[in-house]
């Protein structure tokens, strides 16, 4: 609620007090220093003093945290807590993910596909049935219709799920004030948490598998479709609740017969972000034992196989891109065939005739899933060409692979573990002060604290090296193709399907070109983030340069400004809140993003979330995801702290 | 249902509103003002010492039925926020509302849906028609919401779609009709119900000239075909004097002024009024009524004649026309008299904005003027003769 203090700092003001005022210049300093801190302690020889955080704490909790795992693991079949709540929505859900499985099963590979058509015409027009026949047609041919099918069960389970939970929330939060104000942070805090660290606490409850896959993709899917109701509730005309009310409606009555139907289509928009994002986490969840498409990604990504991983990718991409052209045009009803009201009935009952007709036809000649050997494995062309392509410029990537990470990246994280603890939170700190006032100071500095306690600091500080770097790649070649984009029509009309196209993506398919271009390890795992973080980074960056008032770009030609200047002095600088936003959105995707690369071997924060679920030490795995918390909590309001107060 | 609560002023069974020293102040202290010292404050004052804002101040007045009641006043006014207490759309501060003799302020939530559904209805500025919904379900809604089975309701719509003229629009959306349309489906909303009460806040003030003068006409029709009690409120004088049988004028909260429109016009209670009056064509408000008197001694009397209820403009023909003053004739009973001089006094204000202006204008001239005009002048006295 507290609006950010504008501290006495001045860093923002730009103008008087010379260079020493200004933010850049001040963070200069401070990291100097923190340089000079680590030489210091290094020259020492690391003194315990000035060296990384101590680990005895951080080691009394996680071993605290084990006890408790090891109690829940011992209790989970006689503490009533878990007898008659968590076991039976476990049970519950278990089955849910199963019979919708077995529903699509009994449908039979055309029955769906004829049903998913349909529907898909009816909600979207032609064009986007024909997606979801392509769609369903990469299903059956890349043989994984029925990993397909059950991330589909999966996916309609836990929207469910969100949707029971966050439509409720939603109109709550839309028709109560002091509710929404009380909601508000919890959602806010909901959406910087990286999708790994949402893994463990759901598997402490409800065990590794599809129900715990179910109930972490309801929650990671829950806060657009909360705050997009409440939005769209508030939104509504006061002029007609006003006139209502006026004509005796009853409050049930305001919500049924005027809020919800003029909030539909916003509201629909909300559900389909939700549906987006349970997409990208169900695929997440196959970290905790989720089956599905997911799990035949992890599966290849492990074994480094680039051409499976490549074929699950295509599937779970035509899903992502197929499930968001529908509910989209569902929302906002631009492609919708317009069938005339005395009609509406006969078509929907002709649809349902066909497609009984064609599930008893399945049926009769005995068809289930799509046959296995009808499949076209396309893993080993893919592999193939991989290879092929890995010969010619595997050379460069591996050699950029390889600077990288002695050059840079290496470098960092020795600077972060290897200067004195007490010195790197005094430095987030003073960051935090110096890009967003005290608040957000204080909070840095707790943040940091909070992960050396946590007992993974070296981690910690090693993910965070990888974010900062991700992010400064981000950043400069996110303002390079923004600039572009801005300045160019054609290429804008080029990037932007792509941008799209590439924000609809499950974030885990991101791994698959990077493996394929520099191996395992803590470079792809940077290259996935920076191709995961670009888009938003540059559409934020084209926007803002769009939206520079025509006239004020006219003045400043008329004074015979070359483009560059135009560039540095007057469009960037009117762009700054645009840009501002765009580190924000950047680096936080960036983060949750490096987490997720300890799959393909980027070690840090990441793999200890994976190996504590391996390997059962649930402690390790819980103080990682909160440490991961910490770091974005501390990343969120350091980038976002001053914009609140300018805007 | 009926409290019967005895009224000091006036029989209830006449009275449709009556209102009783309503106060509706918005802020945090806004339950601090009212019953102390701060109450007889200026708006300033009470926003100063503790932060909330006066809309409506110990504002009374009583609506007879059949009526329309204008309320005028400029923006800021009060005067929608005093509208809307009288259903409690917001929730007045203090005062009393009587609706046909029962407390409005006392009624349940449910007795209150109850009012709003079958007694009052409202048309407002802006529509607040639902955009999602066809013209006959807009118009319907009031029956919908309290289980009017849907043939019924559909039958009833379509009648009132039909009184306000827009027959062939029924299955069309809002968005599709132009602003006067849409008001008139607002209105067919609000006749739907047959409520005893219409209230308008600024129906017509976002419509064009035009369309609002034909608006006008509508209302005065269908109110005097339906006979249903209105309260009207407006920020157009013009519209005010068009259409109200009484006018209140509301400034910073308060009533300055309520009465007919001729004595508004012809008297107002203070400068605010006078200045605010001081444009209109006084020709086309004050009536024969207004301006009649006895006959002078060896007047000719047998003039024209004419009803009491004539407005001046319409008095002028026949004055030029015959030297006599006209007779001022009620169902063959003669009331008085309006001669040339009358008139001519009459534009003359008109002209020149306050009376002052204009006796000082007589008494300069004074001996310039023939005797016997001035005499007349004086004759004729300031128009307090009003002889209803």
């Amino acid at each position: 609620m507290t609006q950010p203090v504008t501290t006495s700092s001045g860093a923002a003001t730009g103008d008087g007090g010379g260079v020493w005022r200004r933010s850049w210049f001040q963070a200069l300093i401070v990291l100097a220093v923190l340089v000079a801190g680590y030489w210091v302690s290094r020259t020492l020889g690391h003194p315990s003093w000035a060296g990384g955080f101590p680990t005895g704490l951080g080691d009394g909790f996680m071993s605290w945290l084990d006890g408790i795992y090891a109690w829940i693991v011992e209790n989970r079949n006689d503490s009533p807590l878990f007898l008659y709540f968590f076991n039976y929505v476990s049970v519950g859900l278990g089955s849910a993910v199963v019979l919708i499985n077995q529903a699509l099963d009994a449908l039979t590979w055309v029955g769906v596909t004829v049903l998913g058509v349909l529907a898909a015409w009816r909600a979207a027009g032609w064009r986007v049935a024909l997606l979801v026949l392509v769609t369903f047609g990469v299903f059956a041919l890349s043989g994984l219709w029925n990993a397909s099918m059950t991330t589909l069960a999966l996916i309609i389970t836990s929207v469910f799920i969100a949707l029971l939970f966050g439509l409720p929330l939603g109109v709550l939060a839309g028709r109560s004030e002091r509710f929404y104000r009380w909601l508000r942070p919890v959602l806010d805090f909901m959406q910087i948490m990286p999708a790994f660290a949402y893994l463990l606490p759901f598997v402490l409850l409800f065990g590794i598998g599809n129900p715990a896959a179910s109930v972490v993709t309801a929650v990671y899917a829950l806060p657009p479709v909360v705050r997009i109701t409440a939005l769209a509730l508030r939104e509504v005309p006061e002029g007609s609740i006003e006139a209502a009310t006026s004509l005796g409606s009853t409050p049930w009555q305001i919500l049924t017969k005027v809020q919800l139907p003029l909030a539909k289509r916003t509201i629909l928009l909300g559900v389909n972000q939700t549906i987006m994002l349970a997409v990208s986490m169900v695929v997440i969840a196959s970290v905790i034992g989720a089956g599905g498409l997911g799990d035949a990604i992890f599966q290849a990504l492990s074994k480094v196989n680039v051409g499976q991983a490549f074929q699950a990718g295509l599937a779970i991409v035509m899903l992502a891109i197929a499930m968001d052209r529908v509910t989209g045009a569902v929302g906002n009803g631009a492609h919708t065939p317009d069938v005339p009201e005395r009609l509406r009935m006969p078509v929907l009952g002709g649809g349902l005739a066909v497609v009984v007709a064609t599930v008893v036809f399945g049926r009769l000649f005995g068809l289930g899933g799509w046959p296995r050997n009808w499949a076209v494995d396309i893993a080993a062309p893919v592999n193939a060409v991989n290879d092929a392509i890995e010969g010619v410029i595997g050379g460069a990537t591996s050699a950029v692979g390889t600077w990288m990470l002695t050059w840079v990246l290496s470098p960092l994280s020795e600077v972060l573990t290897g200067a004195p603890w007490w010195l790197v939170v005094l430095v987030a700190a003073a960051l935090g002060w110096i890009f967003g006032g005290v608040r957000v100071a204080v909070i840095s500095a707790l943040s940091f604290v909070a992960v050396g306690l946590l007992g993974v600091w070296n981690n910690a500080m090693d993910t965070l090296s990888q974010v900062l770097v991700a992010t400064v790649l981000t950043l400069v070649l996110g303002v390079v193709l923004g600039v572009l984009m801005s300045r160019n029509d054609v290429f804008a009309t080029i990037l932007r399907p792509i941008l799209d196209a590439m924000q609809t993506l499950p974030p885990f398919v991101y791994l698959i070109p990077a493996v394929a271009l520099f191996g395992i390890g803590r470079v792809p795992a940077l290259a996935a983030a920076v191709i995961f973080a670009l888009p938003p980074v540059i559409r934020l960056v084209n926007d803002g340069i769009r939206g520079v008032p025509a006239g004020t770009v006219e003045a400043a030609a008329s004074q015979g400004s070359t483009p560059w200047q135009m560039l540095t002095k007057v469009e960037l600088p009117l762009a700054r809140g645009s840009l501002l936003l765009a580190v924000n959105q950047g680096i936080i995707l960036i983060l949750s993003m490096v987490v997720m690369g300890a799959l393909v071997g980027a070690g840090s924060l990441g793999f200890d979330v994976v190996f504590g679920l391996a390997q059962n030490q649930l402690g390790l795995g819980l103080a990682s995801g909160l440490a991961i918390v910490g770091l974005g909590l501390f990343l969120d309001r350091v980038t976002q702290g001053r914009r609140a107060s300018h805007a | 249902m009926s409290t019967q609560r005895t009224e000091p002023e006036g029989n209830l069974s006449d009275v449709t509103f009556s209102v009783r020293n309503l106060w509706k102040i918005f802020g945090k202290n806004a339950d601090k003002v009212v019953g102390t010292d701060l109450e007889k404050a200026d708006s300033g004052a009470i926003k100063a010492q503790t932060g909330a804002t006066v809309a409506v101040r110990d504002v009374s007045f009583d609506v007879r039925p059949g009526e329309i009641f204008v309320v005028m006043g400029l923006s800021g006014s009060g005067k929608s926020t005093l509208i809307r207490c009288l259903t409690r759309l917001i929730e007045p501060t203090s005062g009393q509302i009587l609706l046909d003799g029962e407390d409005v302020e006392q009624a349940s939530e449910q007795r209150l849906r109850e009012l709003r559904r079958r007694k009052v209805a409202m048309v407002f500025q802006h529509f607040g028609l639902l955009p999602n919904r066809r013209i006959i379900d807009n118009v319907a809604y009031g029956l919908e919401i309290r289980g009017v089975p849907r043939a019924e309701r559909y039958e009833r719509a379509r009648e009132m779609i039909g009184m306000v003229g827009l027959s062939g629009h029924e299955n069309s959306r809002p968005g599709q009709l132009s602003g006067g349309m849409q008001q008139r489906v607002g209105l067919a909303r609000a006749l739907a119900v047959d409520p005893q009460v219409l209230l308008f806040d600024e129906p017509f003030s976002a419509l064009d000239p035009l369309i609002r003068r034909d608006m006008q006409n509508e209302v005065v029709r269908l109110q005097k075909e339906l006979d249903k009690t209105a309260v009207f409120i407006t920020h157009d004088l013009q519209e005010a004097l068009k259409l109200g049988d009484r006018i209140a004028i509301m400034r910073d909260g308060e009533l300055v002024q309520v009465g007919t429109p001729e004595e508004v016009v012809g008297r107002p209670a203070n400068a605010y009024v006078a200045d605010f009056t001081s444009d209109v064509a006084r020709t086309s408000v004050l009536t024969a009524r207004w301006l009649m008197r006895e006959a002078f001694p060896e007047e000719d009397t047998d003039g024209p004649s004419v009803e009491p209820g004539t407005v001046l403009s319409q008095v002028l023909p026949l004055l030029s026309a015959s030297v006599a003053p006209v007779r001022v004739e009620e169902n063959g009973e003669l009331l008085g008299f309006v001669g040339r001089d009358d008139v001519l006094r009459a534009i003359a204000e008109d002209q020149l904005e306050d009376e002052g202006a204009f006796e000082a204008i007589v008494e300069d001239n004074a001996e310039d003027l023939p005797a016997t005009a001035a005499e007349d002048g004086h004759g004729g006295t300031t128009p307090s003769g009003n002889g209803g």
